[in-house]
């Protein structure tokens, strides 16, 4: 597995514990209607993030061999047509940004603030998933040889 | 020569020279050069232009 490779990995589990991350307070606050009392149940995340973080760190430094480069002009090629994917994904998920509260609230109704800033988050947490499932497509999901 | 070895020589990951083996990638002249050079012998000896693919 090449550099670009395991950064697609590492990005894409990052941002699927980040959706993790951001459900956990919002079905504490608004649907248990309650928040945890005790120092871990509070702040478990945090913990995981560090220890996560470490982990990643050997994992993305490690090389196939020392000559290996960071990346080379097909690792170029691909990550130019993630990006594109996922500036599509963005238009695409605005659109629906849009389009679905007005069915939800109506054409003159209100949206909380904080729902707006969750909308945000979810639209760029979703770009980089979308980034990342792009590049390990293109690499054929990060097969031994990274064949694809 | 492995496929590493051809890679470190060319300067790219082992994951391109296996795409470029398997068909799935076409270099870039720059790259095919560096490759033929590694090997000494002329482009034409080690990429054909065939039906439908390079």
């Amino acid at each position: 597995m090449n550099k670009t490779q395991k950064s697609a990995i590492f990005c894409l589990v990052t941002f699927l514990f980040c959706v993790v991350v951001m459900a956990y307070p919002f079905i504490s606050i608004f649907i248990l209607k309650s928040w945890p009392e005790s120092f871990f149940s509070r702040f478990w995340s945090m913990i995981a993030y560090f220890v996560f973080i470490a982990a990643s760190i050997i994992f993305l430094r490690k090389k196939q061999s020392p000559a290996e480069p960071d990346f080379d002009e097909r690792d170029d090629l691909i990550k130019k047509r993630a990006v594109l994917v996922s500036f599509v994904s963005v238009w695409i998920l605005l659109a629906a940004a849009c389009i679905i509260p007005r069915f939800i609230v109506g054409e003159t109704g209100a949206i909380p603030v904080y729902v707006l800033t969750f909308i945000n988050l979810g639209i760029f947490m979703v770009a980089m998933l979308v980034h990342s499932i792009a590049v390990l497509v293109q690499y054929g999901w990060g097969g031994k040889d990274g064949q694809g | 020569m492995t496929q590493q070895e051809l890679a470190d020589k060319a300067g790219v990951t082992r994951q391109t020279i296996i795409a470029i083996e398997a068909g799935g990638y076409s270099p870039s002249l720059t790259l095919a050069f560096k490759i033929v050079k590694v090997f000494g012998v002329s482009v034409e000896e080690v990429f054909q232009y065939g039906k439908g693919k390079s």
